[in-house]
């Protein structure tokens, strides 16, 4: 079975029950190596594991790798040694070919939200389905739901570009969620908002997580890592630690770990 | 949304991008198509001139009426030959001095314009027989020369070639103006668009879905750039047309013709492969990147 096939039926909502897929973790990550140059190794030897259904905070220090993390999980970046299982499928042996089909069970967010400005909202949020060859009413109807989702109801036909950030970053949801993905990655989404846009942005991967999506949020503003008790896992020195196996990696008051 | 209707919303957004570079690519199907153009009307009075067969037979100058005579039977019973002038020495002088009104003409005596017998043959004996019966023509003592005008047919040839080698070096010329317009638009497409490519390829667009707008308006300009030189050409050929035609048709001996709409269609499919080509070739190197 190739791996576009795979994915799709691994992860796709609506198909048969299969314990083994329910019980795998979604990622694991095994001594993975990266370097943008061979004296300054981003990654070394990270190992981590995250099971199906966990929302987890990845925090660090800028440059300790967290975007780099997250471009290895879209298959946006390749390891140089170990590997990543993707539902247990290794991304790195991905052909070229396969990619697509990964990303599409991968909802991405951004920092700078990734909208193509001179479109619409509706557009935007309508790229991963459009992607599928959906049908255009089911089009029009899961992006009204996702715009519902992040309270952008109505806002269709307005142009992404006039939008405010926090409005911005919503569409960015929307077409993260739009194509109900089994993964979310949020990539600082929360850096270039005031601190209540933070909190109302981080209410809505919240709001996501409990419909059963695992959510990887990579964030460096430690006051979003009190607000409720999650999962921390600290990249420091190229290397994961769970803050509750590594208190004093982070000065964090109240790290807990969620199982 | 169908590649179509991508490439459509791109090309509605960048409107004037895509204009400019369906002009410049105008610009350069202008030029080759007038080319062809040129050689198409040189061939059309070429095929004229080999088909409708003339000849002049001149005559010596001291023949005897009754000598003539036997010669235009005999013409005018040889297949091919549709029609037989004689014009006396008398009737070349007028016809030459008529139309000149040289003074040094006009002091010529008579006898330095030759009697002849003008002829005209039919399109095939015209192209096979009248080599022949130019020269069984000239062994007769009553002959001095016999001029065909293949020598004229023969200069037009080496115009006619030397306009086809012109047209194929502005083919070539083109063929390079217009991978390097429709290029240069590509790349400033994809970079004006590159977040747009950039979320495509995120949510899991295959590299044919992203391409595929792509060509398509790479083909849409090198198309509308082809056709919208032929519609100039068209006007420009209009306008002189209406004020040349007679003195063109009577000097040429042809109606000048606009280029056949087989080679308007070509120019219009080979625009189009150019812009596509070139869109992906830009594309190629985009994505590798």
């Amino acid at each position: 079975m190739d791996n576009s096939r795979a994915f799709g039926q691994a992860l796709r909502s609506g198909n048969r029950f299969d314990a083994s897929t329910a019980n795998r973790p979604v990622l694991v990550l095994d001594d993975v190596h990266k370097a943008y140059r061979p004296d300054a190794a981003v990654l070394r030897g990270l190992n981590l594991e995250i099971a199906r259904g966990e929302f987890v905070f990845i925090t660090g220090p800028s440059g300790a790798g967290k975007s780099t993390l997250l471009r290895l999980l879209y298959a946006a970046e390749e390891v140089d040694s170990g590997r990543i299982l993707f539902l247990g499928r290794e991304i790195g042996r991905l052909s070229k070919a396969s990619i697509p089909f990964l990303r599409r069970n991968v909802g991405v967010v951004f920092q700078d939200f990734k909208l193509v400005e001179n479109w619409s909202v509706f557009d935007n949020v309508a790229l991963p389905l459009e992607v599928l060859s959906l049908p255009d009413r089911l089009i029009r109807q899961r992006v009204g739901e996702a715009l519902e989702r992040v309270g952008l109801s109505g806002r269709g036909e307005d142009r992404a570009g006039v939008l405010s950030g926090g409005e911005q970053q919503r569409v960015g949801i929307a077409r993260a969620i739009v194509g109900e993905p089994a993964l979310v990655l949020a990539d600082e989404p929360t850096g270039n908002l005031d601190p209540q846009l933070a909190q109302d942005i981080l209410g809505l991967f919240e709001d996501i997580h409990e419909t059963g999506v695992t959510v990887l949020f990579a964030t460096h503003d430690r006051s979003l890592l009190d607000i409720r008790p999650r999962r921390v896992v600290v990249l420091d020195d190229g290397k994961a630690t769970d803050a509750l196996e590594g208190l004093d990696t982070i000065a964090h008051p109240n790290p807990q770990k969620v199982a | 949304m169908s590649p179509i209707d991508r490439a459509w919303r791109a090309a509605k957004n960048e409107w004037h991008l895509h204009a400019l570079s369906v002009f410049s690519v105008a610009v350069a199907f202008v030029c080759l198509a007038s080319a062809l153009l040129i050689v198409v009307n040189i061939q059309s009075v070429q095929t004229r001139w080999q088909a409708t067969g003339r000849a002049s037979v001149y005559l010596k100058a001291n023949v005897e009426r009754s000598q003539i005579a036997d010669l235009e039977k005999a013409l005018r019973a040889t297949a091919g030959v549709t029609s037989l002038k004689y014009v006396s020495s008398e009737d070349a002088r007028s016809q030459i001095l008529g139309t000149s009104g040289n003074e040094s003409l006009t002091a010529l005596p008579v006898e330095a314009f030759p009697a002849s017998l003008d002829l005209e043959l039919t399109s095939d004996a015209a192209t096979t027989r009248l080599a022949k019966m130019a020269e069984q023509l000239t062994a007769l003592p009553a002959v001095e020369a016999v001029e065909t005008y293949q020598a004229w047919s023969n200069s037009l040839g080496k115009v006619l070639t030397g306009g086809l080698a012109a047209a194929v070096v502005l083919a070539l010329v083109v063929l390079g103006a217009v991978v390097s317009v429709v290029s240069s638009t590509m790349r400033l497409a994809l970079q004006r668009r590159r977040r747009e490519v950039e979320v495509l390829k995120l949510v899991g667009a295959s590299d044919d879905y992203v391409t595929r707008p792509f060509l398509i308006e790479g083909c849409a300009q090198g198309g509308l750039g082809a056709g919208a030189a032929l519609a100039l050409l068209g006007v420009l050929y209009g306008i002189v047309k209406s004020h040349f035609d007679m003195s063109l048709g009577a000097l040429l001996g042809v109606t000048p013709t606009f280029l056949p709409w087989t080679m308007s269609l070509f120019l219009i499919v080979l625009g189009a492969l150019l812009g596509v080509s070139a869109a992906y070739l830009s594309l190629r190197r985009f994505l590798l990147a």
